[in-house]
């Protein structure tokens, strides 16, 4: 099949009449749209404090990762190291801290999947 | 269709003259049912997608720029639209392998065979990759207008360009090896 022949068939294409009634329903759509009230925006305000109340530890936790990762000695290490009796209570949060850490990742994530399909 | 007119019924529109937006309607529903329908193959989803993209363009109004032509920015809207949706909730598209082969080449109703065919080949393009069936579309809708068919994907004419070569290439290729009545016209 040469060019011109390509070009001549997709270029003769069936015409589509709209059907009688596609002016109203598209009129109809937008005076619902017109009428309806404005979307709600996202509650940044409220929620602000709870997501600084989750990053904030995080950051914490980074900083420490950073700190004993980066310092070979043992300086860094006893700098940031708990009290024993705090011992067990930085354990059990830090997994309530990587589970914050997580929630916030897949929340992002789907936010941004959701907006770019929308 | 008159680029006036619209700006007329867009100045209305954002006045807050709901009812102007009709004379848009009117005058842009043929062509963007038209494109919805190459896109899509089916006449009810066409009309639906075409509704659609109405309604973006009512809500984005104040966002179209005056430098451009109106049309070119419904277009673009409406494009955007209609490749996002395929991509989501794809067409049943056609294989190329679907394409009948020729029956009986001696049969009187050649014709008819030919034009069914053709018919077929006509939704051949919707079997290639979006990459490559987006550009073709709209070149072949904007009866082979390079420019507007970039504009309304938002492509350089170059990629453009490039695309509609390769996409064409692969469909002679696709069409030579699977349809007798092409085969018959080359040779």
């Amino acid at each position: 099949m040469n060019h011109d022949d390509l070009d001549h068939l997709l270029s003769h294409e069936t015409e589509i009449v709209p059907s009688s009634g596609s002016t109203a329903s598209v009129m109809n759509a937008v005076r619902e749209q017109a009428q309806a009230p404005p979307p709600i925006p996202f509650p940044w305000k409220r929620a602000l404090p709870g997501m600084a109340a989750a990053v904030l530890p995080l950051a914490w936790i980074v900083f420490a990762c950073v700190a004993v990762f980066s310092s070979k000695g043992v300086g860094a290490t006893e700098a940031l190291s708990l009290p024993s009796t705090l011992q067990p209570l930085w354990h059990a949060a830090s997994w309530v801290l990587i589970a914050l850490l997580t929630t916030v990742v897949s929340l992002l994530f789907s936010w941004r999947f959701v907006s770019r399909i929308a | 269709m008159s680029a006036a007119e619209d700006q007329a019924d867009v100045d209305r529109v954002l006045a807050g003259n709901l009812e102007a937006f009709e004379g848009i309607v009117r005058r842009w529903q043929g062509p963007l049912i038209n494109l919805a329908y190459r896109f899509c193959r089916d006449r009810g989803r066409a009309e639906e997608m075409a509704q659609e993209a109405f309604l973006r363009a009512f809500n984005a109004l104040g966002q179209w720029r005056r430098e451009a032509m109106f049309s070119t920015w419904l277009f673009s809207l409406a494009t955007r639209l209609y490749c996002k949706q395929l991509r989501r909730i794809p067409i049943h598209s056609l294989s190329l392998d679907d394409i009948p082969e020729s029956r009986n080449p001696e049969r009187t109703d050649a014709g008819l065979e030919e034009e069914e065919t053709a018919r077929t080949l006509r939704r051949a393009p919707d079997a290639l990759p979006p990459k490559y069936r987006e550009p073709l579309l709209l070149y072949y809708f904007h009866e082979l207008d390079v420019t507007a068919a970039a504009k309304n994907l938002g492509l350089p004419e170059g990629t453009l360009k490039a695309r509609l070569s390769r996409g064409l290439d692969l469909l002679r290729a696709k069409l030579a090896q699977v349809s007798p009545v092409c085969q018959r016209k080359e040779a």
